[in-house]
């Protein structure tokens, strides 16, 4: 699902060029669940991003479902990331204009692929299975931080991606929250046979991971 | 679309001071832009029509000796080619079937000699046959003092506005022939609130015509009347208006009825012998002949006349300066210069046409000119309202990074980022832009009620008449709208730019 070889990124901050990733290679298969780990500054966010098309490589080969990303223009990386991957970051997650359920169709619609009614059941069974059924007209400021997550973690699924990137998740949550969100990631990762490869700095999270690369520095450290 | 338009009305309305800031902008831009539109339409209509109908018609006819075709309005009152064969002139108008009427004038600058022996004042003079003028223009002066004079009746017919000018000039207060000075009058168009004290006042001028071609007379002329002309009395005032036949004297044209007394064939015969034949004179058969002429002489060089009433002759046969055209309705005025024009060359006559605005010269180019100042006022308003637009929405799309980021992290495309800004400000536009073009649109048509007048020249040319009278057609009105939307377009094509350069990634650095 996902190669990655030799990867390196690095960053100009004012003269200095910093080196955020040292020459990355790991591979992720089919629904596997998988977390990345590593103190602040560790390249964990970096590498999610080029994973997920936000960020693109110094030198090294990044592969989503055998496409080498290195090629692609704007308009090939924005449909890539609409159809093969999902999203879910630490806070600006939703649109503050749509509710609940418009934030999940969003990517539907993107899409251009479904009829209304097929957007509008797809987007219900998934805040049902997130939990927010009765939330479902509610806007993100009328939501708390957890429900937030939980709708991003809908709007990252409702598309059917290949793949669901979460950057620290759980960073602005409570432990109990944070606990939820990632045993309902879990659950998902099981239920539609989703890849997910989320970010940590929270050993307490690792219980849930089906395989940790513990990165450091810009290298990996660790890979169970 | 719908998607794009459900978040672009609902972010309006989530960034209501911005949305209000950018509306307030959209509205009052809508509104100036409209109501400048009303004034430089009302303008254009009214001179066109107020000048067209009151004054030259749509067409001047002047001699090809004329430099210029400025005939009208000419600085230091340059003297306008005389056009000598009028007859001629009248058999090829009378066979174009666009031309409604014409009417043949004298047009220069005269002076008017002070009897009492000051400074001299001047102005324009219009040589008309007043029947004929009044069949032209029929509603576009009415008396303030006096009557308008008859057919073939001599005189001149002072506006007040010129009344007031000779009177700053020579201290004298010109009244209708037998009438006397009305306080009321002298008061309301000399703005004096004094009494008339120690002021002159007459019921004839001698006039002078400036002339560098030929001699010139003096004539003295009778007030027939005062009058006012009914639209831009300040700038056609300056045009008095004089029988055509003193007109002609005042100018050593010859006149009509020089014409009508021309020599005879025999005295033509004895002017043609050599001096060898001087003795022929002395025979019965040519001392002894009946007079076939009037009896008059050549006026050209008769001093000032005083009577009331021209002997009946065709004033046609004598000269003039100019012919005044009226096109019937629905003739276009470039259609109609190019027929004539072509029609006047091929029978050799020496004269061209040209249209009003050309003959105006100074007058017409000031139109043009307020109208163009007006444009640009409009134009400024449109960068004015544009800059800050700009500024503003550009503001918003950095200040909302992190939802254009999610946004595009999400599989939006740039496409999508630019028409939901796009219908942002469209939907702003529409809203209150279209309130402003509204708002414009029932001020212009309030506007002429409250009767807004003005004597000032310069402010008259700007109303296109004496009041303020702008209106706005379904053109301007579509003028309007487009002005609105490409404001619209102008102002966010720069914020696209900046929302559309933001990615998820600056929207992570940001967060």
């Amino acid at each position: 699902m996902i190669e990655i070889k030799g990867l390196k990124k690095n960053y100009m901050l004012g003269e200095t060029t910093v080196l955020a990733l040292r020459g990355i290679d790991f591979n992720v298969s089919e629904g596997e669940f998988i977390s990345v780990v590593g103190p602040s500054g560790s390249g964990k966010t970096t590498l999610l991003n080029i994973i997920g098309c936000v960020d693109f490589a110094t030198e090294g080969e990044v592969k989503i479902g055998g496409v080498n990303l290195s090629g692609l223009n704007d308009k090939e990386i924005t449909d890539l990331r609409l159809n093969k991957i999902g999203f879910i970051f630490q806070t600006f997650n939703l649109i503050p204009v749509l509710n609940v359920i418009e934030n999940v169709e969003f990517p539907l619609l993107l899409m251009k692929k479904f009829t209304a009614a097929e957007v509008r059941k797809r987007a219900e069974k998934l805040i049902e299975e997130v939990g927010l059924k009765e939330f479902i007209a509610h806007r993100p400021a009328e939501l708390s931080g957890g429900q937030r997550q939980r709708v991003a973690i809908a709007r990252a699924l409702v598309t059917n991606p290949d793949i669901v990137l979460a950057d620290e998740p759980t960073a602005n949550l409570d432990s109990v929250t944070g606990a939820s969100i990632l045993e309902l990631m879990k659950e998902m990762n099981q239920i539609e046979k989703t890849t997910f490869v989320f970010s940590t700095h929270d050993a307490n999270v690792l219980k849930y991971a089906q395989k940790v690369i513990k990165i450091k520095d810009g290298k990996i450290v660790d890979g169970e | 679309m719908g998607l794009i338009f459900k978040i672009a009305w609902r972010n309006i309305f989530r960034h209501k001071g911005k949305s209000f800031v950018i509306g307030t902008i959209l509205f009052l831009g809508a509104l100036f832009m409209t109501l400048g539109n009303g004034v430089i339409s009302g303008m254009d209509r009214g001179l066109t029509k107020n000048i067209i109908e009151g004054f030259t018609g749509h067409i001047v006819i002047i001699s090809d000796k004329q430099e210029t075709d400025n005939v009208l309005f000419t600085l230091m009152g340059k003297p306008i080619e005389a056009i000598g064969n009028f007859i001629e002139i009248k058999k090829v108008l009378n066979k174009e079937d666009y031309i409604d009427k014409y009417l043949p004038v004298g047009r220069n600058l005269a002076m008017l000699l002070n009897e009492e022996g000051g400074s001299p004042g001047n102005g324009f003079l219009l040589g008309v046959d007043f029947a004929k003028y009044r069949a032209m223009f029929p509603d576009n002066i009415k008396p303030v003092e006096g009557t308008i004079p008859e057919k073939n009746e001599k005189g001149v017919i002072l506006p007040s506005f010129a009344r007031k000018e000779f009177y700053g000039y020579t201290n004298i207060w010109f009244v209708p022939t037998g009438g006397k000075l009305i306080e009321e009058n002298f008061k309301k168009e000399t703005k004096e609130k004094e009494e008339p004290v120690g002021i002159k006042v007459k019921d004839s001028m001698v006039v002078m015509g400036f002339n560098d071609k030929n001699t010139t007379m003096d004539v003295r002329v009778n007030v027939r009347a005062v009058v006012r002309y009914n639209t831009l009395n300040t700038i056609f005032g300056h045009f008095a208006l004089i029988d055509i036949e003193s007109y002609r004297e005042a100018f050593g044209y010859f006149s009509a009825e020089s014409k009508a007394s021309e020599i005879s064939e025999d005295k033509k015969k004895l002017l043609d012998m050599g001096n060898e034949n001087l003795d022929m004179l002395f025979s019965e058969n040519t001392l002894m002949t009946e007079n076939k002429s009037n009896g008059k002489a050549d006026v050209k060089f008769t001093p000032a006349v005083k009577q009331e009433k021209s002997e009946v002759v065709d004033v046609d046969t004598g000269a003039y300066n100019l012919v005044f055209i009226k096109l019937k309705k629905g003739i276009s005025i470039d259609d109609a210069l190019l027929k004539m024009n072509k029609d006047l060359k091929s029978a050799n006559l020496g004269v061209r046409a040209v249209s009003w605005k050309k003959a105006f010269g100074l007058i017409g180019s000031m139109s043009t000119v307020i109208k163009g100042a007006l444009f640009l006022f409009v134009m400024l308003l449109f960068v004015v309202a544009v800059i800050i637009i700009v500024n503003t929405l550009s503001m918003a799309a950095i200040e909302r990074t992190p939802e254009i980021g999610m946004m595009r992290a999400v599989g939006a495309r740039k496409s999508f980022i630019s028409n939901m800004f796009l219908a942002e400000t469209g939907m702003l536009s529409f809203v209150f832009g279209g309130a402003g073009v509204i708002v414009g649109i029932i001020t212009v048509n309030l506007l002429p009620l409250f009767k807004i007048t003005s004597e000032n020249d310069m402010v008259q040319l700007l109303f296109g008449g004496d009041m303020f009278y702008p209106v706005l057609s379904m053109s301007d009105i579509m003028l309007s709208f487009l002005q609105l939307a490409i404001v619209t377009f102008a102002a966010v094509i720069y914020p696209i730019k900046v929302a559309k350069s933001i990615t998820p990634l600056d929207a992570i650095v940001r967060d």
